[in-house]
């Protein structure tokens, strides 16, 4: 289970020579259940990533805790990495090295032993629908390609938990059912997923969940059915423009109504 | 450690599959450190074949037989000024000192008046500076020779004109002459040391960020430390590759020098490569370091390289400094990186005695920078602004 709540975080950004403080998440809270797929639903510029990245422990938030597994991010970020998967932002691989060799490494760096990590390779290969990609260098492979390898390493040591950052990004219909085909496989497992995303057609596809993120604050928590309620919509897209709409609205103190519609 | 090791072994495999790295390290060994050892002593042996040939360069030397009959009976060889030596003279192709007796030569030395004549030289062509002096050391014997006969003419002995006489007893081993002008051997290690793992120590660190794969490594259980150590481990695997072919490269150049002379002036046997090597690979170990700290804060493979240029520039300058120092082996040059190595390193081809603390001091010097350099950059990594920094 993944637990947020009241996360704040900040940057220093620079508006020409001046230093100016980016608020990028000011108060996001939600629950991701084990077994269930969750995302992270948000306009780009929304908090998303940030949140993610406080969750990977690679970011230390301002204000609020995250839990992952029971584990605090800030007291115990190793015991949170050995808990997670992470398939990050950049997808970055080492293109001297091939797809195999670039899941070894990390299979080795987590110590999971040779026999294990040979067939749980073999296992993602197929699910991935890889196994041709297996032995050539990663130089030139496509993005889609690119993130098969990227997520069979972020699962090669069968975490609990797994989050995604905009996992369908630039890849073909056949990678984006394969990806929904692993993805189900692991919540059915009873895993904890949490990805973020903002393409719509994703969200009512694969998730069980959907928390909206807006201007760096939750606007909303509950199944696809549950927000269209809240928003007096019978579509999740619109549902969703309605309630970010709210967000900034609220967030810019601007008192004019806000259309239901888009 | 195991981690550090798993890190290594990566490491390794990705910059043995890069070609450009062995390249420039192949390159920078082979090539450059014995090719200047080779132009050194082609230079060092075309002096002295001039200089054994004794060629002696006179316009008109009909205007002076008696002159060139000196110059004859001294073993030396009489050349005829060519037409516009004095070009040749600037542009180096002719290097020696032409020689230019007055039309009244004879008739001046009979009436035993002083005969002014002229020596034309360049001396800013190095190689022809010892050609010249021993040119006109000649005329000095000529000189000394034909006063002397005039003294004994007058009955006054010729020591009346030699008040003092100058033994020279040179302190200086019989290599020193050759160290002076084999700077340039030490200097050309020292630079193999700072250059040679340059882009393993580049593609390790802001190669990482670049190509996007630093925080997926980062979001495994490992501590920084341990990363550090296994890349830092592969760029110093590669410095002692290209350390050991370049001291391999300096003995078989040292094989095929032809001149004598260069082979005994300069000492670089098995013992003088043991100290090379044994100076070298701490300060190897101390620039991988110092390299890898400076392309951390590099975004780019780019703009890692102008970080780490001035540290080269740094080295560069530093290297050069115990060239010009007045005082020689002051005790403070022991713990400066760099000078130390330079100036021990010149102790040896100059044929002094190396002790252990001249290896002990300054590698225990440069191990204890790169340690230092090795934990700050484990803090870097932990920065939000280092990882994620604009990217």
């Amino acid at each position: 289970m993944i637990e947020v709540t009241h996360l704040a975080k900040s940057f220093i950004g620079r508006r020409g020579r001046a230093k100016t403080l980016v608020k990028a998440v000011t108060d996001v809270s939600f629950t991701a259940l084990d077994g269930r797929i969750t995302a992270l639903l948000g306009p780009n510029g929304a908090g998303k990533t940030t949140t993610l990245r406080v969750l990977a422990t690679l970011m230390r938030a301002d204000q609020g805790t995250a839990t992952v597994g029971g584990f605090d991010v800030t007291a115990d970020p190793v015991a949170v990495r050995t808990e997670l998967g992470v398939l990050s932002d950049a997808r970055g691989l080492y293109t001297r090295l091939t797809a195999r060799e670039n899941i070894n490494y990390y299979a080795d760096l987590r110590r999971v032993p040779g026999g294990e990590c040979a067939s749980r390779l073999a296992m993602l290969a197929e699910l991935l629908e890889m196994r041709d990609l297996l032995d050539r260098r990663t130089d030139g492979f496509s993005s889609g390609e690119r993130m098969k390898v990227a997520l069979a390493r972020a699962l090669i040591h069968d975490p609990r938990h797994l989050i995604l950052d905009e996992p369908t990004n630039g890849l073909d219909v056949m990678s984006t059912r394969a990806l929904r085909r692993l993805l189900r496989h692991l919540r059915d497992q009873g895993k904890c997923l949490l990805f973020s995303t903002h393409i719509m057609q994703e969200v009512e596809q694969l998730c069980d969940e959907i928390v909206i993120v807006a201007q760096g604050r939750t606007v909303a928590h509950g199944t696809a059915a549950e927000l269209c309620a809240a928003a007096g919509t019978d579509n999740l897209e619109d549902a969703f423009v309605q309630l970010a709409l709210e967000a900034r609205a609220r967030e810019s103190g601007a008192a004019q109504p806000v259309e239901g519609h888009a | 450690m195991t981690t550090s090791w798993t890190i290594f072994r990566k490491e390794l495999a990705d910059a043995v599959r890069d070609r450009r790295t062995w390249m420039i390290a192949l390159f920078i060994s082979l090539l450059s450190g014995p090719a200047v050892f080779l132009l050194v002593s082609n230079f060092v042996s075309g002096v002295e074949e001039k200089v054994a040939k004794r060629e002696v360069v006179i316009e008109h030397a009909e205007y002076a037989p008696t002159l060139v009959n000196f110059l004859q009976r001294a073993g030396a060889t009489i050349v005829p000024a060519p037409q516009g030596y004095r070009d040749q003279l600037r542009s180096g192709t002719l290097g020696n000192a032409v020689l230019v007796p007055p039309v009244d030569f004879e008739q001046k030395l009979e009436r035993g008046e002083q005969v002014a004549v002229e020596a034309i030289f360049d001396d800013s062509h190095d190689k022809a500076q010892a050609v010249v002096r021993a040119s006109i050391r000649l005329l000095a014997g000529f000189n000394r020779e034909l006063g002397t006969q005039r003294l004994f003419a007058r009955g006054v002995s010729p020591l009346v004109l030699a008040p003092l006489e100058v033994r020279e007893v040179s302190l200086a081993p019989s290599q020193a002459r050759g160290a002076q002008l084999l700077f340039i051997v030490p200097w050309a290690a020292l630079m193999v040391a700072v250059f040679g793992a340059l882009s393993v120590a580049i593609d390790v660190t802001a190669g990482e960020r670049e190509r996007g794969s630093l925080e997926p490594l980062l979001a495994n259980p490992l501590s920084t430390g341990a990363q550090v150590l296994g890349k830092w481990g592969v760029v110093m695997a590669y410095s002692v590759v290209i350390v050991v072919l370049t001291m391999a490269g300096f003995m078989v150049s040292m094989r095929l020098v032809t001149s004598e002379t260069l082979s005994a002036l300069m000492q670089l046997q098995w013992r003088e490569v043991a100290i090379f090597v044994a100076l070298l690979l701490p300060f190897a170990a101390l620039m991988a370091a110092i390299n890898m700290l400076a392309a951390t804060f590099g975004r780019t493979y780019k703009e890692a390289q102008t970080y780490v240029s001035y540290i080269a520039m740094g080295v560069q300058f530093s290297a050069v400094v115990p060239v010009f120092l007045t005082v020689r082996d002051a005790p403070w040059q022991w713990f400066v990186p760099a000078i130390a190595q330079l100036t021990v390193l010149m102790r040896a081809l100059r044929g002094d005695p190396v002790g252990t603390s001249d290896l002990v001091i300054p590698g225990a010097v440069c191990a204890a920078a790169a340690v230092i350099c090795l934990a700050l950059q484990a803090r870097l990594l932990k920065r939000e602004t280092i990882v994620f920094a604009r990217s």
